[in-house]
């Protein structure tokens, strides 16, 4: 019988989404616990019965008791799947109110894995799990993967935690091994933590949140469909699609037509959370068609936002001219593109200048010549 | 174009006639007429001249047509950079236009003539008359009124200084951005009141101030809940600990290591007791064997000593028994010779006793003789002081009867005499009847008859005459009864003033007073007699009385001379006291004798008490050597005991262990125990403690909640700083615009005031003019730093600020190649003499290169202007 199963981690059920609107925020939530029934049919659909999930299915140590029964109540409708739940860095075992609900009230076919103990989750596979104890617990929890196991039996190590410090120095304590796998001899590790998917040796993979909540990684979210000895398949699991679009123009271009040809198709926009960052320089009147673009498509998509920071308005004399030929329109014109350009001023000076000067253009505009 | 000629035909007062202006120079040029001459006239016609169309049937127009009819006509002479000209209207009847050249040519004709006077002065220019013309009396820089003239002449004036200054500094709306600009401003202005107040601070309901509210609310709740997570963490973390600690104290290997110890303490505090009972016992055997070698030392030292003791006392008794015998004999020779001392003493004091006795006889019988003289002097005093007391009394009981005062007496007296007055008033007013009878019959009244006699009368009264009649008697009408009413109200008085006296009359009242006054001396002289008498009260007297009485004693006369007595009575105790001093003296031997002699007795008696209280002691002398031997065979072997109980005791303290730590591990023990049971108590009720507040919390979902409002939060700060930066952003365009407008409306103005500001400094040093960008005109003034609106200005400054600024404009057309003239008709008009001055230096400083006008009344103030004096020549058509 083939070892098949399905690597997942970083559910991060309850995650509120505070910073975005109100729709949307239910939307994505609902997402994360709809990850649940495609993680199991993923299982399926691969041939597997087990789910491994590597810690942060919650994401905090006390989820309201909806998320947390929602969450059960699915996993037991999803009765042909077994899931494995390790703790965390979010739902470490520090949390024991919440395993303790879990054991109190989980369904049979979730096995809650706290302990660093092996257990045979598969018939001929054994599971070194490697629970969170804490949040920080400033110690490499996989040595518990160095446990002896029956001869002959697979080695699947369970952890999660940084492989690479993403955020400090180097060496810092805590960090798993990248050879923890050969060095505890395991046939795979299954990594979470990191929400992107990322291998990071020949046996050992982050399989990264299975329906994705930011846009660092750009990816489609999913999960993995594992079995030793074969090739890691990637599965798609995520509904929301989270799209950073980079614009970057120049004088010359034409931003609204590059922007659209970037953009997805219309009926795709739905379950798409997008983020435009415009940078490079652009005259004012395309910055300014630019601008009404943006504001004309934002809502075609779940969330939209365009950043323009970081686009110079690039002003020459023709381009003042849609402001004024002459006048104090054209002489505050000039003297806020000389601010804008004004090194000598701190940026945000700059800023507020630049701003200005797009101001003074629409409105301008709007007044006509 | 400068005018060198103006000429009227049949227009107003000049009608039939021609007038004609000629030698009108470069410069000033002052026509300088009297009043009623026509100088207005002159102005009005030049200003037709260029601005009413020949056609025109204007009320302007109308007002040049003299009363008498006929058609107006105004022409003009001037010259122009390519050559003279000729400029002729003809208006109402058979109206022209021409334009003729120096030789008299027409250049142009009626509307073309038109078409050339309008390029002539416009030329881009719409024309410099309202700009520059000053008429009769104008104080402001155009004129006022709300008529259509007035109207059409501002626009055109207006007009005229937009043009030219157009064509030396640009276009206003260029320069100024004008109503593009206007509707920039006024649409940050409304984006900035959307969202900002005045001060750029949040407005209250917009969607900046939402959006910081909401970040202050969300901050409130993200403090609330993060504190909320916190506790909730905190006490996950302890509900862990005490977990472990439970799991701890009921680890089974870790209470039986407790259980032990404590069984260990126990058994190591039990031996440590009974070792100590051994040491107690050995010690107690130690101290007993102590004991018994210290009795039979004791014993043998006792035996020792007793056998001293007797051999002292048998040795003190024969030395006591001696010194006895010799005291006795003594003590018999001192009884003896005291005895005979004694008999000598009292024979002595026999004698002086019996002189003491007649002497004391002697001197009572004198003392009782002073007494009894005393008690009867005494006696008189007290007799004579009663007597006193007695009278005083009586004196006094008679004072109380007769008590009266000398006011009560005096209000007396004076009711005596008013009654008395108010009665020899009445007296005065009654009547005297006489009567007297002949026969029987008699006059009665008021039923009693009237005896003979005489009858006074003070008051009406009726009698009845038998057989006649009645008769009445009046003694007059009125006034006798008020007396009498008078006189009954003073009796009344009287007799209460007399019953406060307690007398019947007046004279009785004055005698009881007198008795009264007298009764009171007498009273106080008897005060004063017993104060003499008995100073300190009757009693005290009578005591006195009874204490003399007492020592007088029964009456004896003297029967010795106690003088000669006390003579005797001395020899007598000298005797005696010699008597005394030798029997003394052997008494004191004596008594000394018998004193030694029970001395030796005594000590002879405790030596023989002693002797034999040492025989019995000591029994027999062989018995008590026995006993010393035995006593001390018998400490050699106590002290043998001893020494071996010494060492025992020594021994078991050497092994004994130390009680107080044996017992202090068992408390330890005992408590690890009884910690360990409270502990699991403490911490199973903590544990449930923290399992209800823990499962309080997370049914709340803090965590999640906390997530979503710092979602929330950051979301809103983020949005608030959007807007902080839009209203920072607007902020800075609408000051940008501002600026940029001043700067623009500063450039555009500055040909103007380059102009003015040194004619100005002619009039008012260092002063400046603001222009208005709308009217183009100048609106204020600043002087010494103060700015004053045109408005609040006198009359003559206000007038020569508006010549000054058609001066300047004048200057501006000049710089543009449209040199005009000035023209002042009867002007500075308001201005002092001083100012004047200043004026006239002002048009001569312009007139270097412009030409200009004046046409005035006031010859002898315009004659210090200077300039060319131009004459108008009448004549008739």
């Amino acid at each position: 019988m083939t070892l098949r199963f399905i690597h997942s981690s970083d559910l991060h059920l309850g995650k509120s989404f505070g910073a975005y609107p109100e729709a949307i925020r239910n939307r994505l939530r609902e997402a994360r616990h709809g990850s649940i029934a495609r993680l199991a049919q993923a299982a399926r659909q691969g041939g597997a019965t087990t789910v491994l999930l590597a810690g942060d299915t919650f994401d905090a140590e006390t989820p309201a008791p909806d998320t947390l029964r929602h969450a059960l109540r699915a996993m037991a409708a999803e009765h042909d799947i077994t899931w494995h739940m390790l703790p965390g860095n979010h739902d470490s075992l520090a949390a024991s109110e919440l395993w303790r609900r879990i054991a109190a009230d989980g369904p049979a076919n979730l096995r809650a894995v706290t302990t660093p103990e092996p257990i045979e989750f598969l018939p001929g596979a054994m599971l070194l799990p490697a629970p969170c104890t804490q949040r920080r617990p400033g110690r490499d929890l996989t040595e518990a993967m160095d446990a002896p196991t029956p001869a002959g039996m697979r080695r699947i190590g369970l952890g999660h935690g940084a492989v690479t410090d993403f955020s400090a120095e180097e060496g810092t304590a805590g960090i798993i091994p990248p050879d923890r796998a050969a060095i505890s001899g395991l046939d795979y590790l299954a990594l979470g933590d990191w929400h992107g998917r990322l291998q990071v040796g020949p046996a050992t993979w982050y399989s990264g949140a299975p329906e994705a909540d930011g846009f660092k990684h750009a990816m489609t979210a999913g999960a993995l469909l594992v079995s030793p000895g074969a090739a890691v398949q990637v599965v798609e699991t995520g509904q929301f699609i989270w799209q950073t679009l980079a614009l970057d123009v120049l004088p010359g271009d034409d931003p609204v037509q590059q922007l659209s040809q970037a953009l997805p198709d219309p009926t795709l926009r739905r379950d798409r959370l997008l983020r435009l960052v415009a940078t490079g320089r652009l005259p004012l009147q395309q910055r300014a068609a630019l601008d009404a673009h943006a504001a004309l498509i934002g809502p075609d998509f779940g969330w939209f936002d365009h950043d323009l920071h970081g686009l110079a308005t690039e002003t020459r004399p023709d381009d003042l001219d849609l402001i004024d030929r002459a006048g104090a329109l054209r002489q505050a014109a000039e003297a806020l593109l000389s601010e804008a350009g004004d090194d000598s001023r701190t940026s945000a000076e700059r800023e507020i200048s630049s701003a200005a000067l797009a101001r003074l253009y629409a409105f301008a505009q709007e007044n006509g010549k | 174009m400068k005018i060198r000629a103006i000429e009227l035909t049949n227009i107003r007062r000049f009608a039939g006639r021609s007038a004609r202006i000629e030698g009108i120079g470069d410069g000033i040029t002052v026509l300088s007429e009297p009043n009623e001459f026509g100088k207005s006239t002159f102005f009005d016609a030049l200003h037709a001249l260029f601005f009413e169309r020949h056609r025109g049937t204007r009320q302007t127009v109308k007002a040049l047509q003299p009363h008498a009819g006929g058609a107006p006509e105004a022409a003009i002479e001037i010259d122009l950079p390519q050559g003279s000209y000729r400029i002729e209207k003809r208006w109402l009847s058979r109206p022209t236009a021409r334009v003729l050249d120096g030789n008299g040519r027409i250049v142009a004709q009626d509307d073309e003539a038109e078409a050339w006077i309008d390029r002539l002065l416009g030329d881009g220019l719409a024309g410099p008359s309202g700009l520059l013309w000053v008429r009769q009396g104008l104080l402001g820089l155009e004129p006022e009124g709300t008529n259509a003239n007035d109207k059409n002449e501002r626009e055109r004036g207006l007009g005229a200084r937009r043009d030219l200054l157009s064509s030396v500094a640009g276009e206003i709306e260029l320069m100024t951005g004008g109503r593009r600009l206007d509707a920039v401003l006024a649409r940050v202005a409304e984006e900035l009141g959307r969202l900002a107040t005045t001060t750029l601070k949040p407005k209250a309901g917009a969607e900046w101030a939402r959006a910081v509210d909401e970040a202050a609310t969300l901050r409130d709740q993200e403090a609330d809940l993060a504190g909320k997570a916190a506790g909730l963490s905190g006490d996950l973390a302890r509900r862990t600990e005490v977990l472990r600690q439970l799991k701890q104290l009921d680890d089974p290997e870790t209470e039986r290591l407790r259980n032990d110890a404590l069984t260990q303490a126990r058994e190591a505090q039990r031996a440590a007791l009974a070792h100590a009972e051994k040491l107690a016992e050995a010690r107690q055997k130690l101290r007993l064997a102590e004991l018994t070698v210290q009795a039979t030392q004791t014993g043998i030292g006792q035996l020792e000593q007793l056998s001293d003791r007797l051999g002292r006392a048998e040795a003190e008794l024969s030395q006591a028994r001696d010194r006895l015998a010799k005291a006795e004999t003594g003590a018999e020779e001192a009884a003896a010779a005291d005895r005979l001392a004694a008999d000598a003493l009292g024979a002595a004091s026999g004698q002086a006793q019996a002189i003491r006795a007649r002497l004391d006889a002697a001197q009572r019988a004198l003392l009782g003789r002073a007494a009894r003289e005393r008690a009867t002097q005494l006696r008189k005093t007290l007799e004579r002081a009663e007597e006193l007391q007695r009278k005083r009394d009586q004196d006094r009981a008679q004072r109380e009867l007769t008590a009266v005062n000398s006011a009560s007496v005096t209000r007396a007296e004076s009711a005596r005499e008013t009654r008395d007055r108010i009665a020899a008033q009445l007296e005065a007013q009654s009547v005297s009847v006489a009567i007297r009878y002949d026969g029987a019959l008699r006059i009665s009244a008021d039923g009693e008859d009237i005896p003979e006699g005489s009858l006074r009368l003070s008051s009406a009264r009726s009698f009845l005459l038998p057989g006649i009649g009645t008769m009445r008697v009046d003694p007059g009408a009125g006034a006798a009864e008020g007396l009498a009413e008078a006189l009954t109200r003073a009796n009344a008085e009287l007799t209460a003033r007399l019953a406060e006296c307690g007398a019947a009359t007046v004279a009785e009242a004055r005698q009881r007073l007198a008795e009264t006054q007298r009764l009171d001396q007498a009273m106080q002289a008897s005060a004063a007699l017993l104060a003499e008498l008995a100073p300190q009260g009757l009693d005290t007297l009578r005591q006195e009385l009874a204490r003399a009485e007492a020592g007088a004693g029964r009456a004896e006369e003297p029967v010795e001379d106690p003088a000669g007595l006390e003579a005797a009575l001395a020899a007598a105790l000298a005797a005696e006291a010699e008597a005394r001093a030798q029997s003394g003296a052997v008494h004191a031997r004596a008594v000394t004798a018998s004193e030694g002699r029970a001395v030796a007795r005594s000590t002879a008696q405790v030596a023989q008490a002693a002797a034999e209280a040492a025989r019995i002691d000591a029994g027999d002398l062989g018995q008590l050597a026995r006993r010393l031997h035995g006593l001390r065979a018998d400490l050699v072997l106590q002290t043998g005991l001893q020494t071996e109980a010494v060492a025992l005791c020594q021994t078991l303290e050497a092994a004994a262990p130390d009680l107080e730590t044996v017992q202090a591990r068992l408390a330890r023990a005992e408590s690890v125990v009884t910690q360990a049971q409270q502990g699991r108590e403490r911490l199973r009720g903590e544990y449930a403690t923290l399992n209800g507040s823990i499962g309080a919390l997370a049914e709340q979902g803090i965590e999640e909640r906390l997530d979503e409002v710092r979602g929330k939060l950051t979301a809103a700060e983020a949005r608030a700083a959007r807007y902080a930066a839009e209203v920072q952003a607007l902020s800075r365009l609408r000051s940008a615009l501002e600026d940029a407008r001043r700067k623009a409306r500063d450039a555009y103005f500055a040909p103007v005031l380059r102009e003015l500001e040194p004619l100005l400094s002619v009039l008012h040093p260092g002063a400046a003019m603001q222009i208005d960008d709308q009217s183009l005109l100048p609106v204020a003034l600043t002087r010494n730093g103060q700015q004053e609106s045109l408005d609040i200005l006198s009359g003559g400054t206000r007038e020569q600020i508006a010549i000054l600024t058609r001066l300047a404009f004048a200057r501006l057309y000049a710089h543009a190649g449209q040199s005009v003239p000035v023209i002042l008709d009867d002007a500075l008009v308001h201005s002092d003499d001083d100012r004047i001055e200043a004026m006239f230096t002002a048009l001569h400083r312009v007139a270097k290169d412009q030409q200009i006008i004046v046409l005035t009344c006031r010859q002898r103030a315009f004659a210090a202007l200077g300039g060319t004096r131009a004459t108008a020549v009448i004549s008739a058509i």
